[in-house]
């Protein structure tokens, strides 16, 4: 060995020169904490203006009703983080509870006639959902198909297979296995705020400390240097589509159940909220970045502004308008906030 | 032609990026009609200088003139003032995949320019087709630039530029992708412009290159000139090295621990490489040796290597082990760029990814403790420099983006190492500290496969020389062998 180089690994500061401030900033935004203190001021203004707003029942409220969109965002991330994208999700958070409603329900209640037991609901559900993750995955792992046009028609065909299946009307009361998880509370918690926060936090750990979520994070950052580390992206692919479908399959058993009903309009329009949730929560749309702190805090505030616009009595049509609005503020504040953080400059 | 008129002069120039000063007043100078070389160290601060030679980054201070252009450098961007004058290929090529060759080399080009904007598509093939035959390379000017090799996308990227008529050119590392040929054809252009009175700023870790196209040098290191102006007739290969060094350096040479008599770690049994080719290779690879595999660009000898190290199927014929199943196979990818390093991920990330499955426990779970020390051992053995496991690869040096991705190939404990290009665009002295790594694992009874153009890199380290030319093995150096039997065999001479 002809040159003697100093080994500098050291464990301490992240950067030289960079005050431990910065290095705070840093890691406060990469964890995904961006959004928190837009979040706490969210929550003392609306406890000002709206008194309705910090009461316990209104805050588990809140929960309940962001724990839909809560999975699907979650569900979304899987396939985010990859580099890719799911539209179809919404059509599954509409179809696989349908299905499993008119398969259990006789056909005077207008199901399908298979009468299978009730028990089985649950099971049916996620089971359509897996399969229809089964399916994105196949189409853009073998066929190769470009994920966005192969689910956006997907999404489509759900859509209609939803009214196709139902004739077009909803069922009512599809039996208890389908709707215990949305209707049902435990302790005066909903049994949906309990699945979404153990789905958040088993996942989030996945994400975090799992070789599956290291994959997710290396496919996403770079595919062919993935490929060449030994990991089988192929698969990792195919089971993120997977992953995310049960999750929205699981989304829509949580809907069903809330409203003790598989309506045909299940879902609709909710991949917007969950991209833009993802996006809020600092979810890199080019794939590997993004936590599941951050994706919580971004279902959280759109729960919130939701739920505070409500109660302040604005017209329902205003809330849709400036829910977009803050999407696209809440999008800027996230980007800028990345970017300042870790505006990685490279150089030779 | 008076080369005693500088044509490029630039004063005290200046650049920090961040908290790292690249470049700290820095004085260089270029004559007319002079190949001036631009030599030093990865991260001394080369491409720094001529990106802000170009304008590409604009320089924090200094001035800058470029034949009758003056630029007062003070951080902001001066690339348009000073276009006409210079082009700068940089290092991996700007071209657009999905337009044809002509369009490339046009594109925003005002000759082809017609009214309202409207691009004469006849002239431009025809004058494409003349710049194309007057370089001698036979393509189409209406093919894909997506279809070609990289050895022609390069090309074609100096062409572009220099069909703009510049009196300056930057080549940053030209050669990097190109064949002998390809080079060859590169440098007899580069001759003859020269003659015609234009200046090329010239970039290269090949040193060889530098003795052949270069007629001055100057050197760099940590962001200071260290040898301005040094005509190339009065320097030797270990001069430069040292000045870049800033240290005696000794070339390491070739050890053998090759345990002939235990049994092959890996064989290919009757492979067929190329589906075009008529024989079929065999090949064994013991522990403790080290083999290159050589040939020309596109030989094959990359798609040998990804079959050894089960990342190709091969047409015909399978890779197997002695000892039964197939051993943990590390691999160093050809282009670190592309399939080495997830760059907005950290040293430990990136080095983990290599190994999940032996540092995560029953369930999956990566065991931290386990991973932080096992990744701190592995980064120590590959002597990665960084600020701490956790920095982004894409923060490093080239020299230590590629040890990282040594270290992610050791991730798993390897028997067998395969390692494409292993220190293709690294300086000198990480250059010899992967050379030192290989050996060291070759002495622990490795096996290791590397892949190569580089005649000095294949000295230092092989113990035998598999030539590999059109899918086939033409050639095997066992041994001692000297240089000479090397390079004639690797130009197909013998």
């Amino acid at each position: 060995m002809s040159l003697e180089m100093v080994n500098t690994v050291k464990p301490s500061h992240q950067h030289p020169g960079q005050s431990r401030l910065s290095a705070f900033g840093s890691s406060f935004v990469s964890e995904g904490y961006t959004m928190y203190p837009v979040l706490l001021l969210l929550v003392i203004v609306g406890a000002i203006v709206a008194p309705r707003f910090a009461t316990a029942t209104n805050l588990v409220n809140i929960l309940e009703q962001v724990s839909v969109l809560g999975l699907t965002t979650i569900g979304l991330t899987f396939v985010v983080l990859i580099g890719r994208l799911d539209l179809s999700l919404e059509g599954i958070v509409g179809f696989a509870p349908m299905f499993a409603a008119v398969s259990i329900v006789s056909t005077t209640a207008g199901g399908l006639g298979i009468e299978l037991p009730a028990w089985t609901g649950l099971f049916v559900a996620l089971g359509t959902a897996g399969l229809i993750g089964l399916f994105n995955g196949f189409m853009v792992v073998r066929v190769g198909l470009n994920p966005f046009i192969s689910t956006l028609g997907l999404l489509v065909l759900l859509r209609g297979g939803v009214l196709i299946i139902s004739n077009g009307r909803s069922i009512y009361s599809p039996g208890k296995a389908l709707t215990y998880l949305g209707s049902e509370k435990i302790g005066g918690i909903p049994v949906s705020v309990l699945v979404f926060i153990v789905v958040a936090i088993v996942i989030g750990f996945i994400f975090k400390y799992h070789r599956y979520g290291r994959a997710l994070y290396a496919i996403g950052g770079n595919e062919e240097a993935a490929r060449a580390a030994g990991i089988n992206v192929d698969r990792v692919i195919w089971s993120a589509f997977i992953f995310a479908a049960l999750l929205a399959g699981l989304a829509g058993v949580l809907m069903t159940g809330r409203l003790d009903s598989a309506v045909t309009t299940q879902g609709q329009g909710i991949i917007f909220s969950a991209f833009a949730a993802a996006v809020i929560g600092g979810v890199s749309l080019g794939g590997g970045r993004g936590t599941m702190v951050g994706v919580v805090s971004g279902v959280l505030l759109i729960g919130v502004i939701n739920n505070l616009l409500t109660l302040a009595q604005v017209p329902s049509f205003y809330v849709q308008a400036s829910t977009g609005a803050v999407i696209i503020i809440a999008a800027i504040l996230t980007t800028l906030a990345s970017r300042r953080s870790s505006g990685v400059r490279t150089r030779t | 032609m008076d080369t005693q008129r500088p044509i490029v002069e630039m004063r005290d120039i200046a650049k920090t990026f961040g908290s790292t000063r690249a470049l700290l007043g820095v004085d260089f100078t270029v004559m007319h009609g002079e190949v001036h070389a631009l030599l030093g160290r990865n991260g001394a601060g080369k491409s720094t200088l001529v990106s802000t030679m170009s304008g590409f980054t604009p320089a924090d201070m200094g001035k800058i003139r470029i034949n009758d252009i003056e630029v007062e450098a003070n951080g902001q961007s001066y690339a348009s003032s000073i276009r006409k004058a210079i082009a700068h290929v940089q290092q991996t090529p700007q071209l657009f995949n999905l337009l044809t060759v002509a369009e490339n080399l046009f594109i925003e080009n005002p000759i082809v320019r017609g009214k309202f904007g409207v691009v004469n598509r006849n002239r431009m093939i025809e004058l494409a087709g003349e710049l194309l035959e007057n370089w001698n390379i036979d393509i189409r000017p209406e093919s894909l630039v997506g279809e070609l090799g990289a050895g022609t996308r390069q090309l074609l990227e100096i062409i572009k530029a220099l069909s703009r008529g510049v009196p300056v050119m930057i080549l940053d590392e030209p050669t990097a992708a190109l064949s002998n040929a390809e080079k060859h054809i590169l440098f007899e252009q580069v001759k003859a412009l020269k003659t015609r009175g234009v200046s090329f700023i010239y970039i290269s870790h090949h040193l060889d290159e530098i003795f052949e196209i270069a007629d001055t040098v100057t050197i760099l290191r940590d962001g200071r000139v260290v040898k301005a102006r040094e005509p190339v007739a009065g320097l030797d290969v270990e001069t430069i090295a040292d000045l870049m060094m800033g240290e005696k350096t000794v070339r390491s040479t070739r050890e053998d621990h090759t345990r002939a008599r235990e049994t092959p770690l890996l064989q290919a049994k009757s492979v067929r490489i190329d589906k075009n080719s008529e024989k079929d290779v065999d090949f064994n690879l013991r522990p403790g040796e080290i083999v290159a595999l050589a040939g020309p660009v596109g030989g094959g000898k990359e798609d040998f290597a990804m079959i050894l190290a089960g990342q190709k199927r091969p047409e015909k014929g399978q890779v197997v082990s002695p000892k039964g199943p197939l051993p943990t196979i590390g691999l160093v990818p050809t282009d670190r760029h592309a399939s080495g390093y997830v760059g907005m991920l950290g040293v430990r990330e990136n080095v983990t990814i290599g190994g999940l499955d032996v540092l995560s426990d029953n369930f999956g779970f990566i065991n931290k403790a386990k991973e932080t020390s096992h990744v701190a051992q592995l980064a120590r053995q590959t002597n990665v420099i960084s600020s701490s496991i956790e920095q982004a690869v894409s923060q490093l040096s080239g020299g230590n983006q590629q040890k990282v991705v040594f270290a992610r190939a050791l991730c798993r404990g390897p028997e067998v190492v395969v390692a494409l290009s292993p220190t293709r665009g690294v300086d000198v002295g990480a250059k010899e500290q992967l050379y030192a790594l290989l050996r060291q694992l070759a002495r622990e009874g490795l096996g290791i496969v590397v892949v190569s153009d580089e005649e000095d890199e294949i000295a230092q380290l092989a113990n035998r020389v598999v030539i590999i030319f059109e899918g086939e093995v033409m050639d095997e150096l066992v041994g001692d062998y000297t240089m000479k039997d090397l390079i004639l065999r690797m130009e197909g001479v013998i």
